[in-house]
């Protein structure tokens, strides 16, 4: 049994990290209360646009568009494809940041082409650790999402799928799929594809002419790069979310987990106190019984 | 006079839910009005400024940015960058954006920076010219 000098010792170190860990989880549960506020607030616009876009593909089934893909699931070799990946900036989330990692990891080994656009500092270190080529240029912190940072993702992504740079492009992020579980999801950014939107439209159903003002080129020109830029803000919003719910609930089974290690330690520590004053005891009476014994010896 | 629904939706909010008379869009070719029973289209917009004609006839003016207006069975749904109120408009903020666009547009840039900037500028541009419209009463 150890001492009981070193047993306290580590009761106070875990009494710390105890204390470290319930305020990281009151500061992700202040954050993540501001996330699900934004993420509400955003929730109709980004539900509207995808409206949008699906009606307007309904309307002009036979489209040409330089955003629109040709109907091929899986396009041939030779293809290079842009990931945007959105991981934390620090650890301590559970599993959070190691989902988002592994689904990237399993994205890449089917593709031979690719370059990952990584918002977040601990994905960006963890490839380049691994030597998986990323875009260095791209820095931007996931902390607080703003409307200008996705814009700024955005127009990248979409200019250099424009100028032939990348073939489709992707994000990775986290979904919230409720408030106690999420779930690393890719989705295609670009090209759109018809099969994605079209959803089920029964065949006889009465289709409204709708004009395209000015003209329905434009109006896509227009609308699908907001759509991305709509997509991504969404996608930083609601992994920003699912990070901080992480977080929390990593904190939560850490502090619960040091309080049940407290209580432990305090029961052996008890007993190496009781063990230690016992043998004192035992020490003590057994030095005046040697006296006594002594003193009648000589009398 | 007949209503139809109005929703503006900001990427950040909803900035508007509910009926009105008729709505004056920024589209990018000049202003469009649009009252009930108009025909189904889909018009793309430019920042600029929207006006609402409510219901009790009163206007609601706000400044939108880029976007895309749909107008189906007497429903119309605004989507767009972002919306705001004259009197939400920070003039300063726009002053400052403003001169930072015009430094960058000064300097050599990539095409794709060049676009960047020039949105920057308008969307600066626009908010400068709405709040001068009603300058701020009060203090």
């Amino acid at each position: 049994m150890a001492a009981a000098r070193e047993i306290q010792t580590r009761i106070k170190s875990i009494q710390d990290t105890m204390k470290i860990t319930s305020a990281m989880y009151m500061i992700s549960s202040a954050k993540l209360k501001k996330a699900r506020k934004n993420l509400a607030q955003t929730q109709p616009y980004f539900d509207g646009l995808q409206r949008t876009i699906a009606r307007m593909i309904r309307h002009l089934p036979e489209m040409e568009h330089r955003f629109f893909g040709n109907g091929e699931q899986n396009p041939g070799s030779g293809k290079k494809k842009g990931y945007v990946v959105v991981t934390a900036d620090k650890g301590l989330a559970g599993a959070y940041n190691h989902n988002v990692v592994k689904l990237t990891e399993k994205c890449l080994s089917e593709c031979e082409d690719y370059l990952l656009f990584v918002v977040g500092e601990l994905g960006r270190d963890y490839f380049v650790r691994h030597r998986i080529p990323i875009d260095t240029h791209f820095r931007y912190t996931v902390q607080d999402p703003t409307l200008s940072r996705a814009r700024d993702i955005g127009e990248r992504v979409v200019s250099m799928y424009e100028s032939g740079e990348l073939d489709e492009v992707n994000i990775i992020y986290t979904q919230a799929v409720n408030s106690m579980k999420e779930e690393a999801v890719v989705q295609r950014l670009l090209p759109l594809e018809k099969s994605d939107f079209s959803g089920t439209v029964p065949a006889d159903v009465y289709v409204e002419d709708i004009r395209m003002v000015p003209s329905p080129e434009y109006v896509l020109d227009n609308v699908v790069p907001d759509y991305v830029t709509g997509f991504i803000y969404g996608a930083l919003v609601e992994s920003f979310c699912s990070e901080q719910n992480a977080r929390m609930m990593a904190m939560e089974a850490a502090t619960d987990n040091a309080g049940k290690m407290l209580k432990e330690l305090q029961i052996t520590f008890n007993r190496v106190r009781q063990g230690a004053i016992t043998q004192e005891i035992t020490e003590v009476v057994a030095g005046a019984k040697a006296q006594k014994k002594k003193k009648r010896k000589k009398s | 006079m007949k209503t139809f629904s109005l929703k503006i939706l900001a990427s950040d909010r909803v900035f508007y839910d509910g009926r009105c008379k008729m709505v004056i869009l920024p589209a990018e070719d000049g202003e469009l009005g649009v009252m009930a029973n108009h025909g189904d289209m889909v018009a793309a917009l430019d920042v600029g400024e929207l006006r609402i004609q409510k219901e009790d006839d009163t206007w609601e003016r706000a400044l939108i940015g880029k976007g895309v207006m749909q107008d189906i069975n007497n429903r119309m749904t605004v989507l767009t960058e972002f919306a705001e109120y004259p009197e939400e408009i920070d003039a300063k903020r726009a002053q400052e954006a403003k001169e930072r666009a015009q430094e960058q547009l000064r300097q050599k840039q990539s095409i794709q920076e060049y676009h960047h900037s020039k949105a920057s500028l308008a969307r600066a541009l626009a908010r400068l010219k709405e709040s001068s419209k009603y300058p701020p009463t009060g203090y």
